[in-house]
């Protein structure tokens, strides 16, 4: 017994915070201040989300991302977080981890996109270990050839962070409401949402995932329970996180500069057409 | 005469000053994007850049693009006005990213910038970074906006910065700064740089992947054993990549190499055959003799599995899942789970020396396998929490993993009770011994088909399991024993009652 804890003496330290059912809106605002505002590490595991919501990357231009038209009628929250990456919609059966450390948390790890996502897939392989050909296949956690895992990073000059969302399961209808994006995985090969994805309860129960995902870091951090209200009260900062639920009349006019911008390319496509005719 | 002969000469002068710049345009213009000087070089000569290289040992001669422009360094280096404008690139962010979209500035034209502040935030697929200063200046012009896409290597700023100023290169880079080279192109180039060890690089040669492409996850980014096994797996050139992990479970046997059982035959021959016991057969002698000194009591029990049949049978032709097999393991570890919690006794270790009983708070019930490697009891944790359909998931799991011979230290320690399927084999049932430190065990022997009498003396067919509960006598009696047997018959022979139970 005396050596795992001398082993603890040359790990990080990192604080682990385990949540459940956290709105993610709120969730991703904690990330973004304890990224910003925090010198130390930390892990965040919330287990599912409360309602549906549509969560795009910071550079998500909603028109070209989701069917518009559904999502306003039917009332989804829409929300630009601060970390790059594609767009998902997660709810309760959505299970998110995040890893947030300095730059020497991870001894050697150099502070960029490959080399994090290579050692996030390192640490997972650990708990998938003998499941279902688990393997990071460009940038998302696959089961052979189907992902279940998508991730979404930001490196600061001196810090990172490196957050996923399993799809534990989902739901067939809330797929509806996202398109194909335009940049996808090579590995994607135009596979449909539903023939790309596949449902990680279908592998493993979601207490083991958890406690694997808790006892795999626990591997290279020394772990230190923290609850949501002591990191409320201590970052109690003035800093105003970039994460935004977007507005109906934000996702109105990007739907009214898309139709524009639409037009604009048809009359010039037309304009073309005529010009090559004379 | 003379004026005109003077203003012919002066006439002569400009021309020739400006034949001069015709001659040499690139001096007075920023060269074309193709050629865009490497602005690490600006200020140097080409000898002391290759001299500053070598400083770094952790570097290779792969810097990006420098190999290609460093023909052209020279111009790069004629082309620095004395007011020392450099060029900011977009720097390399990463293997196989070109391009990242601005997202914006932190600086605006004219502001006075330390080294090592952020300039602006970039996105590359599923990453946001902070472009940092390599020097200290000041913003000349901005020449991007945020919306924009650039290629790495463009320039993103031009900055006034003072001559004499060396860049550091700190080999904890920011993410603006990448000496380290992930342009495939370049890697190919190189002749073995300083990028892995030739222990390495000799893995990568038998397995006949390219070093050049494996990400590296050691120091500066160094490719190590592991990514090399671990791109090997990805390829499918390796098999399974756990046998590094195999090895570490042997570790917790005293390092030494589990040997499969070897079989009894000698071919042609009637010699001694002395087999040396390792790995799983070896750690059998020591536990089987500590729990040997345990005074155990056995109780056993014959138990109707009619219902039981009926249920598999049931959830067979129900299943919706392919690929998963339903047997009478997980319902009989449910409904111990069930009988469990109400008799926590059972579900305890014992601590000899402070004679104390620790009630368990989760049912990790330990499931003895056989397995060529010998027997091992791995067990499932949290069963209270589980449902019938997670315990048959994670009871295929923990078998393939036995099969394979990886388990995990934790899948096999921790176990609070143990259940021997021995009647998967045959016989009756067995006299168990515990698996200590639990107060319980449990081996339950093949449901056979036996006649019973009903109560007008008729003969029928009923599915019967004998199980042999073997209980450490120091911590439980007879009487706690036989009323914890009677709950889970109970919940074996009538499992809608697990429905009362459940949650």
């Amino acid at each position: 017994m005396v050596i795992p804890q001398a082993r603890n003496l040359h790990l990080s330290r990192m604080n682990l915070v385990r949540l459940k059912g956290l709105p993610i809106l709120q969730q991703l605002h904690i990330e973004e201040k304890l990224l910003r505002a925090s010198s130390e590490n930390w892990c965040i595991m919330n287990d599912g989300t409360n309602d549906p919501t549509i969560v795009m990357g910071v550079s998500g231009k909603p028109a070209e991302l989701l069917e518009i038209e559904s999502v306003l009628r039917d009332q989804v929250p829409v929300i630009r977080r601060f970390t790059g990456g594609g767009t998902v919609i997660v709810d309760q059966s959505t299970v998110f981890v995040t890893f947030i450390c300095g730059k020497d948390a991870v001894p050697g790890l150099q502070l960029y996109p490959r080399s994090i996502m290579s050692w996030s897939s390192l640490l997972y392989n650990k708990v998938f270990q003998g499941t279902g050909d688990f393997h990071l296949r460009e940038n998302d956690y696959v089961f052979g050839s189907q992902k279940f895992g998508g991730n979404a990073q930001s490196i600061t000059k001196n810090r990172w962070i490196h957050h996923t969302s399993f799809l534990w399961d989902y739901k067939v209808r809330n797929m509806a409401y996202l398109k194909n994006p335009k940049r996808a995985p090579e590995y994607r090969l135009a596979r449909g949402h539903l023939d790309f994805i596949c449902r990680l309860k279908d592998y493993m129960p979601r207490t083991i995932f958890v406690d694997k995902t808790v006892e795999a870091a626990g591997t290279e951090f020394s772990l230190r329970p923290i609850r949501l209200e002591e990191i409320e009260t201590h970052y109690e900062s003035e800093y105003r996180p970039s994460t935004s639920l977007l507005t109906e009349q934000e996702l109105k006019s990007d739907i009214a500069s898309e139709q524009e911008l639409k037009s604009d390319i048809a009359s010039e496509q037309e304009l073309k057409a005529a010009t090559a005719s004379l | 005469m003379m004026i005109g002969r003077l203003i012919f000469q002066r006439r002569s002068l400009t021309s020739v000053c400006r034949y001069l710049s015709q001659c040499t345009p690139l001096a007075s213009s920023p060269p074309p994007p193709a050629v865009k000087p490497e602005p690490l070089f600006l200020g140097f000569s080409p000898f002391s850049t290759i001299s500053f290289q070598r400083h770094n040992s952790s570097f290779s001669f792969n810097i990006p693009g420098a190999v290609d422009r460093r023909c052209f360094s020279s111009q790069a280096v004629a082309e620095i006005p004395t007011g020392g404008i450099v060029d900011v690139p977009l720097a390399q962010t990463g293997e196989g990213i070109a391009e990242c979209e601005l997202l914006k500035w932190f600086v605006s034209e004219g502001d006075e910038v330390e080294e090592f502040q952020p300039l602006c935030e970039v996105q590359s697929d599923k990453a946001t970074i902070e472009i940092t200063s390599r020097y200290k200046g000041k913003v000349a012009q901005i020449l991007y906006v945020p919306g924009d896409i650039v290629k790495v290597g463009e320039t993103l700023l031009k900055m006034v910065v003072q001559e004499s100023q060396v860049p550091t290169m700190t080999s904890n880079n920011s993410a603006g700064i990448s000496m380290r080279s992930e342009d495939s192109k370049m890697n190919k180039d190189s002749t073995g740089g300083g990028l892995s060890t030739p222990a390495v690089r000799n893995l990568a040669k038998q397995y006949g992947v390219s070093i050049s492409e494996i990400q590296g996850s050691g120091k500066d980014g160094r490719v190590l054993k592991e990514d090399v096994l671990k791109y090997a797996v990805q390829k499918g050139i390796v098999k399974d990549a756990s046998n590094t992990t195999s090895s570490s479970v042997e570790e917790q046997f005293q390092g030494e190499e589990s040997h499969p059982y070897l079989s009894a035959e000698a071919p042609g021959h009637y010699d001694d055959v002395k087999i040396p016991l390792r790995g799983f057969q070896r750690t059998m002698v020591k536990t089987m003799s500590m729990a040997a000194k345990v005074p155990h009591f056995h109780y056993v029990e014959e138990i109707n599995c009619d219902s039981l049949v009926g249920l598999k049978t049931s959830f067979q032709t129900n299943n919706t899942e392919p690929g998963v097999k339903y047997t009478f393991l997980p319902l009989l570890i449910k409904a111990l789970s069930m009988a469990l919690s109400k008799y926590p006794m059972i579900n305890s270790c014992f601590n000899e020396e402070s004679l104390e009983v620790v009630l368990k708070g989760s049912h990790n019930i330990g499931i003895a396998m056989a397995t060529p490697y010998g027997l091992v009891v791995p067990n499932i944790k949290n069963v209270q929490s589980l449902s019938i359909f997670e315990i048959t998931k994670e009871l295929s799991r923990l078998q393939q993993l036995a099969l394979d011979n990886k388990l995990s230290p934790v899948d096999i320690s921790g176990g609070t009770i143990s259940l021997s399927n021995i009647g998967a084999i045959g016989g009756k049932y067995g006299a168990p011994i515990i698996n200590l430190p639990e107060v319980a065990i449990i081996a339950i022997g093949r449901i056979q088909k036996v006649p019973q009498f009903d109560d007008e003396g008729n003969v029928y067919p009923v599915s019967i399991m004998t199980v042999n509960i073997g209980a450490d006598h120091r911590v439980l009696d007879g009487a706690t024993v036989a009323r914890f047997c009677n709950e889970w018959k109970q919940f074996i022979e009538k499992p809608e009652l697990l429905m009362l139970h459940m949650k």
